[in-house]
């Protein structure tokens, strides 16, 4: 999963950070209530289940 | 005719409606987007009862729900011209009886009940031929066939006739088969 260039992080981290403001479950625990704070951290945690399409 | 079809469709799940079973999440929206619709080819669109396959979910730049290619089974109804059809007796009008046919009503005008000369009854509600004595009443179970078609959007205008052997009224195919 590690191989995801910094484009492809944001764009993974932006799309989760839109989900959970929109009122996804989020998938850690954590006392951040900001949406992209949340998604970074899940990302750190490499718990979100989104992946890349290369083609 | 009422029809089973299979239906391929891109569902959109919001993010409100992830952390649950994924299938029934799409079926509530499915159902939610099509139930009680008319279709141009299909027909009225009844019910979503099954799912078939769900494909791989999609992110779009700038949304943040999921799409998901799906194929799913409906149930449909669409009247065609020259069907037979059964239905029930719903309304009693001067110029004819109402039938219910599934989802919607077809009209039997009064011209097309039977051979005979028709009268209507306001008291009882009943529609009687002059000579014949027969007598069509709210609940009567009635067999026609579909001779006007006039499908709109979200409306269709269907006409019955009786005037057909083994057409009408239960009863009176029944007496008609007997006297061979």
């Amino acid at each position: 999963m590690l191989n995801y260039t910094k484009y492809e992080k944001v764009r993974i981290i932006g799309a989760r950070a839109l989900q959970i403001s929109l009122g996804a479950p989020i998938l850690i625990e954590t006392s951040t209530l900001d949406p992209i704070r949340i998604a970074q951290e899940e990302m750190k945690k490499e718990v979100i289940p989104i992946t890349v399409i290369r083609d | 005719m009422f029809k089973v079809v299979q239906i391929r469709d891109t569902a959109r799940v919001p993010p409100n409606k992830f952390g649950r079973e994924l299938n029934q999440s799409i079926a509530e929206i499915l159902q939610g987007q099509y139930e009680g619709t008319w279709d141009k080819d299909l027909g009225f669109i009844l019910a979503i009862h099954n799912i078939i396959e769900v494909g791989d979910g999609k992110i779009v730049p700038g949304d943040g729900s999921a799409y998901y290619e799906t194929v799913f089974e409906a149930l449909t109804y669409l009247p065609k011209l020259y069907e037979v059809v059964e239905g029930e007796v719903e309304e009693i009008t001067e110029f004819g009886a109402f039938v219910r046919l599934g989802p919607i009503d077809g009209l039997v005008h009064v011209s097309q009940l039977t051979n005979d000369f028709i009268n209507y009854d306001k008291k009882n509600n009943t529609l009687s031929g002059k000579e014949s004595g027969r007598v069509l009443k709210v609940g009567d179970k009635i067999r026609g066939r579909i001779v006007t078609l006039s499908l709109k959007r979200g409306s269709a205008k269907i006409g019955l006739t009786m005037r057909q052997p083994y057409l009408g009224k239960f009863e009176w195919i029944a007496e008609e088969k007997k006297e061979g």
